[in-house]
């Protein structure tokens, strides 16, 4: 299973110096969701720094349990002297998978942006082979999807179909054109995201292009495929970059996906142009509150009578631009919402379907599960597919992102001619 | 660019209180932390002064070493000052949890070092720590847990130790983070406990590593209680610190609650400085940069672990906004001859010095910047590790330079 093509060293990228920076002040044993619940992870001091020191690109990887972290990248946001812990691991990781090879799970999983859009329009054969407990058994064995997890289904039209499909939008857009990159999972699985988004930024008299898009590539990313990781990057750099070019900013409604593109890219990848990409990206919600504080817009919002949790997903912290979204929420009259005092879902994007995590997945959403309960909330929000599909999972509640929540909260739009 | 009434650099107790202080008076804030500070590194008690003998009034102590050090950060605050911080302080632990002093002084604490440590406000966990009698003590440490030495420790303390095996969990490799989630499981606390009653005879006391849990520890205390008969306490670990977990996830929680934006993981690169004001700040977390604006900043940013100041070839220096630093002259003079002198290194007396109302000096002693205010370790002057005055120093300065802030 090894991947020939493979020839970067992608290991040698990183600066050995960054090791040497850890002071050794526990932060990010503090808040890693997988040693905490885990022995079997030492943390993120010993993972990262700790046993950087002793990896060498010329030796073979010696600590198997650097699968288990999750690439949360929480650690990376504790930390006081900068150690890229998060990065030190996802290079670990990819060496240990290259020397071990993959498990053919692992491209099936990374590599569903391939099948995404067949599966759409067989949504009616497929969906019901999913949730089918035979099917879902030999997966187990055969490919070791854990069964105890459901699969998230798919939706017959996909949400770029819909976009080309719809009427041509009525015009009067006072606020310019925004690309909106909608990343995998709105596009086949939960498309109701996609148009929450298109109705909220036209709503704010935004007129939305619809660029072409890949996978982000984050999948890849996490099963260290860098080279498969580098080509999904730079055709959607291709894509993008005349886009911004054109002086059009790019948003995107999830959070994993724009962490990917906005740093990972070029950070991580290295790839060219990603730099000047990353400029013009913004998470939505983010993009809707500079418009509003900059005064540029005025969002009126109907009282919406609802408790709701907010969750803040581990790749939004990552990008540090604090809580867009609750502030967004905190427009809307009448919403109550609280945010949930946990620090990870624990899905960790394909990482909890895979058999050998599932058990450490469901134990750190177990937590998150047991603080939303806390809070009694009548609904669910959050910014990222995975912790939704976790959250509704462990808790039966409905679960939506806040684009969703803003779109059903605003004044119906006046009757134009 | 957004805009605040106040920008807190630095997430460490200081900038924590000060934000606190700052949401309460009604301000818009946001704190830029770089991390998140060292209350998981110490944080396990409130120290103020732990140079005053316990049994002496701390009030009486704190004014004469304020008459003999007139320029310590305590100089700045006054006991009085120092005394309504704590207040604000402790209103933010109603009980279970509370912080309490043991009388009107200092008291004795035991330590995972196996020493009796003297500090002014404890948890509720701690109490019954107090003044630790040996003979009628038992320390519990755990097979695997390497952060908790109970056979050092009970030897140091002069009273009895046992290591026994995490019930349900018989593997090593723990750590306290982990440990502090399953004491949230109440049937695990309570085999935990049957464990313990196992193996005591006849002891009134029991010190366990301090990982009673994150969200209920006094609740785990009393099942341990209920199940040994004994009063249970908790006695401080190395790092990370699950108290100062506790600390750092109330104000956390606290402030967002009313609003406060938190910037983490990436440190403030640049402050935007114009005509005698900071007007900015730039957050870079690479490749990009967010800019954020505010009418005033405090710097909080501590001493050199969190990166609040750098020891350069030869000088000590402020890398953010550049305020002098107050150090010895020349390298030569940074340590003193013997590492382990009981007298602290002139270099750990390094930092900010500030005029009366707590904003940074620039080197001909006038103001530095109109609205910039400074708060905790990075202040010069005192020497919170060898005084036991660290957390002290951060959240007196902490609540008084939020309230000079704002005042302006
Ligand atoms: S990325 Fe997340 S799971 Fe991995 S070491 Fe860091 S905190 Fe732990
Ligand atoms: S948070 Fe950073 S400096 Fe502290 S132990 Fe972890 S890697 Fe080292």
């Amino acid at each position: 299973m090894i991947n020939k093509c493979e020839k970067i060293p992608d290991e040698a990228r990183m600066p050995p110096r960054f090791a040497d920076a850890c002071v050794r002040c526990a932060n990010c044993m503090a808040v890693c969701p997988v040693s905490r619940v885990t022995p079997t992870f030492p943390g993120p001091k010993q993972a990262g720094p700790g046993a950087q020191r002793f990896r060498l690109p010329s030796e073979a990887s010696v600590d198997d349990w650097i699968t288990l972290c999750t690439g949360c990248k929480l650690c990376d946001t504790v930390c006081p002297s900068g150690v890229p812990i998060s990065r030190m691991n996802l290079l670990a990781k990819a060496k240990y998978l290259r020397e071990q090879g993959r498990k053919p799970r692992d491209w099936v999983l990374a590599r569903s942006d391939l099948y995404g859009e067949s599966a759409s329009r067989l949504a009616t054969v497929v969906n019901p082979l999913m949730k089918n407990t035979v099917i879902r058994k030999i997966l187990d064995s055969v490919l070791e999807i854990d069964a105890r997890r459901e699969l998230p289904s798919y939706e017959r039209q996909t949400f770029h179909r819909w976009f080309r499909a719809r009427p041509v939008a009525a015009g009067g857009f006072t606020q310019g054109r925004v690309a909106y990159f909608h990343g995998c999972f709105v596009d086949t699985n939960e498309t109701d995201v996609g148009k929450a988004v298109v109705a909220l930024l036209e709503s704010q008299g935004l007129e939305v292009a619809l660029p072409p898009q890949n996978c982000c590539g984050l999948p890849r990313l996490g099963i260290g495929d860098f080279r498969g990781a580098r080509e999904m990057g730079a055709r959607n750099i291709a894509s993008l970059l005349p886009v911004v070019r054109d002086g059009v900013d790019v948003v995107f409604s999830s959070t994993s996906c724009g962490m990917m593109l906005r740093h990972d890219y070029s950070q991580i990848l290295g790839l060219a142009g990603a730099e000047e990409l990353a400029e013009h990206l913004f998470d939505v919600s983010e993009y809707l509150l500079s418009l509003y504080d900059d005064k540029k817009i005025t969002p009126a919002f109907l009282p919406v009578k609802v408790k709701a949790a907010y969750f803040a997903p581990c790749h939004l912290r990552a990008m540090n631009i604090g809580l867009p979204a609750l502030e967004l929420l905190g427009l809307v009259p009448g919403l109550d919402v609280q945010s949930v005092d946990a620090d990870c879902c624990g899905l960790g994007g394909l990482y909890g379907f895979k058999k050998e995590n599932c058990a450490v997945a469901e134990a750190i959403g177990g937590d998150l599960a047991k603080a939303v309960a806390r809070i009694k909330p009548d609904i669910v929000i959050t910014d990222c597919e995975g912790c939704r599909m976790q959250i509704r999972h462990l808790t039966g509640l409905k679960v939506v992102h806040p684009v969703q929540l803003l779109r059903d909260s605003l004044k119906p739009l006046p009757v134009t001619g | 660019m957004k805009r605040y009434d106040l920008i807190v650099i630095g997430a460490g107790l200081a900038g924590l209180m000060a934000a606190r202080t700052a949401v309460e008076m009604g301000a818009r804030v946001l704190i830029a932390g770089g991390g998140m500070g060292a209350l998981t590194l110490f944080g396990n008690t409130i120290d103020v002064l732990g140079r005053i003998p316990p049994g002496e009034d701390i009030a009486e102590g704190m004014s004469g070493f304020i008459d003999s050090f007139p320029e310590h950060p305590y100089a700045r605050t006054g006991w009085e000052g120092v005394e309504k911080a704590l207040d604000a302080f402790q209103e933010l632990f109603p009980p279970p949890y509370h912080f309490s002093g043991v009388t009107r002084g200092n008291c004795l604490l035991p330590t995972g070092a196996g020493t009796m440590r003297p500090t002014f406000l404890i948890p509720a966990t701690m109490a019954s720590g107090v003044g630790m009698m040996p003979a009628s003590t038992l320390v519990v440490g755990f097979r695997g847990f390497k952060d908790f030495q109970a056979e050092t420790v009970s030897l140091h303390l002069r009273c009895r130790g046992a290591v026994i095996p995490f019930p349900r969990y018989r593997m090593g490799g723990m750590t306290a983070p982990a440990i502090a989630r399953l004491m949230e499981d109440h049937s695990f606390v309570e085999r935990l406990g049957e464990e313990i009653y196992q193996r005591m005879e006849g002891e009134r006391f029991i010190g366990l590593p301090a990982f009673f849990g994150l969200r209920e520890p006094v609740a785990a205390m009393k099942t341990l209680e209920a199940a040994t008969g004994a009063r249970v306490f908790e006695i401080s670990i190395l790092p990370p610190s699950i108290p100062g977990m506790r600390i750092y996830n109330r104000f956390h929680e606290r402030l967002l609650q009313r609003g406060t934006a938190f910037l983490m993981g990436t440190p403030v690169s640049e402050a935007i400085v114009k005509d005698g004001r900071c007007r900015g700040i730039i957050v870079k977390n690479a490749p990009l940069g967010a800019g954020y604006q505010a009418d005033r900043f405090i710097l909080a940013t501590g001493r050199f672990l969190g990166g609040g100041l750098w020891a350069g070839i030869e000088r000590i220096v402020e890398p953010l906004f550049h305020v002098p630093v107050a150090q010895p002259s020349r390298r030569g003079e940074w340590f003193k001859g013997r590492f382990f002198d009981p007298e602290a290194h002139p270099v750990s007396q390094a930092g900010v010095e500030t005029a009366a109302d707590l904003r940074p000096l620039n080197e001909k002693g006038g103001i530095f910047l109109e609205n910039l205010w400074a708060a905790g370790s990075i202040l010069a002057h005192h020497q919170s590790i060898e005084e036991k005055s660290r957390e002290g120093i951060d959240i007196a300065t902490g609540y008084m330079a939020a309230r000079q802030a704002l005042a302006s």
